[in-house]
């Protein structure tokens, strides 16, 4: 039996230190400088080797550990015309730009825990997004979500978060979430259509939508496949995949004329037209594909486009295919959604405001935490039960944070709100603990703590079921509030709560 | 000395513990008759702010007058509300909030011009609902409220299978609940979609106590009934001011700062203060009657 008690404590000491593990030990521990949160796509930095995630530890010599010190060292570098010579040092190389602006990167300090904060905390801009006078399908916003994901990563924009949502009476939306600094233009952004064009040299060949496309071949394995994979002589594999596209008679007219007088090149992998067919979206070249030689001058509706991908492994190259394939069709069918698109709710928080709310919350987090302490301090007037609630209900929050960690659970205020549900049921949980262990009756200590978990059960279910349907309502803006609270009171009541119980018995004998 | 006062508490409640029961029954009543008029002026069973009704709130990073821009703007936005925020501890203005039923790109409009410099995410915060989705989504809120409240009533019913005490939670749990959004109507507190996260906090809450109240009445054999209600009293009543006072604190602090969170705690603090009549008073009459007459 004694070593059974010390296993319930040991566990909560365990998953403590582990759940501090999960929060303190980032990446980047005791490491100075500053992490690269963006970096402009085809700019200069961007070309030389500077990534996302990098830590700039110097500049051209110069320790760097914080933004003050990498602002200074860039500052007045760029103002003449003439290209200088900048040198990054990373944490694992050394990167050169030759350079007459301001390399186009954004850094920020290097975060010392894992917790990630929500929008609301820690700034950034959200947008749910759905279409006007009409119910989606889960499809349709799947659709609207890889062609809005892909505009948007076009746009630079790479801390992005789109994903489909959807409430408790069956309504899809579109959810987009970016961290940090918000574009001013985000709600064109989302709002417009995207353009695509498909273009032989400069001739638009078509256009997206349904005037010249009209279906793109999508999850039918007779016109969209993956034709067979291949070891390439490199040593790695291949696949090439293929899919259809139906145009328009008027699009395929078109598209004759353009290729008519273009040359036949041969090549080892058949034989291909001379110039290719560019696709572009939003005015920015995404793809270029070989034409078929049999297309030369050819009315036809039905083209098929294919291409192939390459991976180290047979699967890997299957995936890449497959991933390939699904970005063409979906670049192919934006721009002919058949709907119009409405914001339906759109926040954007300064990343200041968040730094000062997160000083109040702790500050109120911990003012609350002494109050309650003080009323089981003055009921109880001993002060070993009372540091141990204290100390468990601390112990749960860290717990809590450090599976936050775990799971890069955004925290935003509506979980702030879900942990102190949990501290508030814990203090609870613990003083039903202590007053049943303290009854005057004939029953064995045991027994009488094992009627104490009767009742937190009681407890616990009702709140588990009662926080349920608030992981649907309202397009899930409150899951976060349902999840904290849910992981909250579980770890509560199948990990300290037992182990206080045994501290409890302990102390009482 | 302590004995003394219980034993004298235990007479007086026997004799009183049934007519104790019309002060709860009264205050339900009258709730009720309240509701049912309220719902006739406002079609709606509170004040809703512009989280639940849609518009847009403006958070600018810089020292203005509430009061003036309320002055100056209220006849270009409709529905304008404005207020300060302060730091806590130096009590320097930190921010003002406004909230308009107007779009948020006609607030921002409106506000850069008058205040002859650009809004960015730097200086200022901007929260934009439209008022269909707005109607959805509080709509689906009561939905779930709803939901989570028959759910609770199912696990009660589980746990304690038997109709009477099951009722007597619930009936508790509904009074805190309808008691607590009364008062919050009487106090005119519009409410915003943090207030509605308390209200299904506040279920939780009121059961806890109700809940460890019934089963130390019907699963234990020691001692009278009356010792095990006062015993269960003291434990119930150190849970319930604990959290109410921590609550309260909280409320103290994030107050100026955050309308969700200090509408959360105010809600939470009403609730659990009604907890008390409706656990103490409500609950334990319903059941001591229930073991009363099941020992007859």
């Amino acid at each position: 039996m004694k070593l059974k008690l010390g296993f319930k404590i040991w566990l909560v000491i365990i998953i403590v230190l582990l759940s501090l593990i999960s929060i303190f030990i980032t990446p980047n521990f005791l490491k100075k400088g500053v992490v690269i949160e963006s970096v402009e796509a085809n700019s200069t930095a961007f070309e030389q080797g500077l990534r996302q995630g990098q830590v700039i530890t110097a500049i051209d010599g110069e320790t760097i550990e914080n933004l003050e010190d990498f602002t200074n060292a860039l500052q007045g570098k760029y103002s003449s015309n003439t290209s200088v010579k900048t040198i990054f040092t990373t944490l694992d190389s050394e990167i050169i730009l030759y350079t007459n602006e301001v390399p186009e990167i954004t850094v920020s300090e290097i975060s010392k825990t894992n917790i990630k904060l929500g929008l609301d905390l820690a700034g950034g801009a959200r947008a749910l997004v759905k279409a006007e006078d009409r119910k989606l399908s889960s499809e349709e916003v799947s659709d609207l979500v890889d062609i809005t994901r892909n505009r948007l990563n076009e746009f630079g924009l790479t801390d992005l978060s789109v994903r489909p949502v959807s409430d408790l009476e069956g309504n899809h939306f579109m959810l987009i979430e970016i961290a940090g600094a918000t574009p001013s233009d985000l709600e064109e952004m989302i709002s417009q259509q995207g353009k695509f064009e498909a273009k032989i040299l400069n001739d638009t060949v078509f256009i997206g939508g349904e005037r010249d496309i009209a279906s793109v071949c999508r999850n039918d394995a007779t016109c969209a496949l993956i034709e067979g994979c291949q070891q390439s002589q490199e040593g790695g594999y291949y696949c090439n995949f293929r899919f259809s596209v139906y145009l328009s008679e008027a699009a395929a007219e078109r598209h004759a004329e353009i290729t008519k007088d273009l040359e036949v090149n041969s090549t080892s992998q058949g034989n291909y037209l001379s110039e290719k067919l560019d696709l572009y979206v939003d005015d920015n070249l995404i793809d270029s594909l070989l034409i078929g030689e049999s297309l030369k001058g050819r009315v036809t509706t039905q083209i098929s486009i294919s291409g192939s991908s390459s991976g180290e492994t047979q699967d890997a190259a299957y995936d890449e295919a497959q991933k390939e394939m699904h970005k063409l069709q979906t670049i192919l069918i934006t721009g002919s959604l058949p709907y119009k698109l409405e914001i339906t709710k759109l926040d954007t928080i300064s990343p200041d405001l968040g730094e000062d709310f997160v000083k109040f919350i702790i500050f109120a987090g911990i003012a609350a935490l002494l109050v309650a302490s003080l009323v089981v301090f003055v009921r109880y007037k001993k002060f070993k039960p009372s540091l141990m609630v204290i100390l468990f209900s601390f112990s749960e929050v860290v717990i809590i944070l450090g599976i936050a960690s775990l799971i890069q659970w955004n925290l935003d205020l509506a979980s702030i709100a879900g942990i102190l549900a949990t501290i508030g049921t814990g203090f609870d949980d613990q003083i039903v603990i202590l007053d049943e262990a303290k009854q005057k009756t004939i029953l064995s200590l045991k027994q009488r703590l094992k009627r104490a978990f009767a009742i937190i059960m009681g407890a616990y279910f009702t709140a588990v079921v009662s926080l349920i349907p608030l992981l649907w309502a309202g397009a899930g803006l409150f899951k976060g509030f349902a999840i904290t609270t849910i992981i909250g009171i579980s770890v509560g009541v199948f990990i300290t709560r037992p182990a206080f119980s045994q501290i409890i018995r302990r102390i009482e004998k | 000395m302590e004995e003394q006062i219980e034993s004298q508490k235990k007479n007086w409640h026997d004799k009183n513990y049934k007519i104790l029961l019309v002060i709860p029954a009264i205050l339900i009543v009258f709730s009720l008759i309240y509701m049912g008029i309220f719902y006739q002026n406002n079609e709606d069973i509170f004040y809703k702010d512009i989280s639940l009704t849609g518009g847009t709130t403006l958070t600018i990073q810089d020292k203005l007058d509430a009061n003036k821009l309320l002055e100056d703007l209220s006849d270009k936005l409709e529905d304008l509300n404005t207020r300060e925020i302060y730091d806590l501890i130096t009590g320097e203005q930190k921010a003002v909030v406004l909230e308009t039923k107007a779009n948020s790109t006609q607030t921002k409009e409106i506000l850069e011009n008058y205040l002859e410099y650009e809004l960015t995410d730097e200086n200022s915060s901007i929260e934009f609902t439209s008022s269909i989705f707005s109607e959805n989504f509080y709509k689906q809120l009561l939905i779930a409220i709803l939901i989570a409240f028959v759910f609770m009533a199912i696990v009660v019913f589980i746990i304690f299978r038997t109709l009477v005490p099951s009722a007597a939670v619930i009936i508790s749990a509904f009074a805190d609940i309808l008691m607590t959004l009364v008062l919050a109507d009487i106090l005119g507190l519009k409410m915003s979609l943090g207030g509605i996260i308390a209200f299904l906090m506040l279920i939780g809450y009121s059961v806890d106590t109700d809940i460890m109240l019934t089963t130390r009445i019907l699963k234990r054999s020691e001692g009278s009934v009356n010792e095990r209600i006062f015993g269960a009293f003291k434990t119930g009543i150190t849970m319930t001011l604990t959290s109410l006072l921590a609550f309260a604190v909280a409320l103290i602090i994030v107050s100026s700062f955050s309308k969700i969170l200090s509408q959360i705690f105010t809600i939470l603090v009403i609730g659990l203060g009604f907890d008390i009549l409706n656990t103490w008073i409500t609950n334990v009459s319903i059941i001591k009657w229930y073991v009363n007459k099941k020992r007859k």
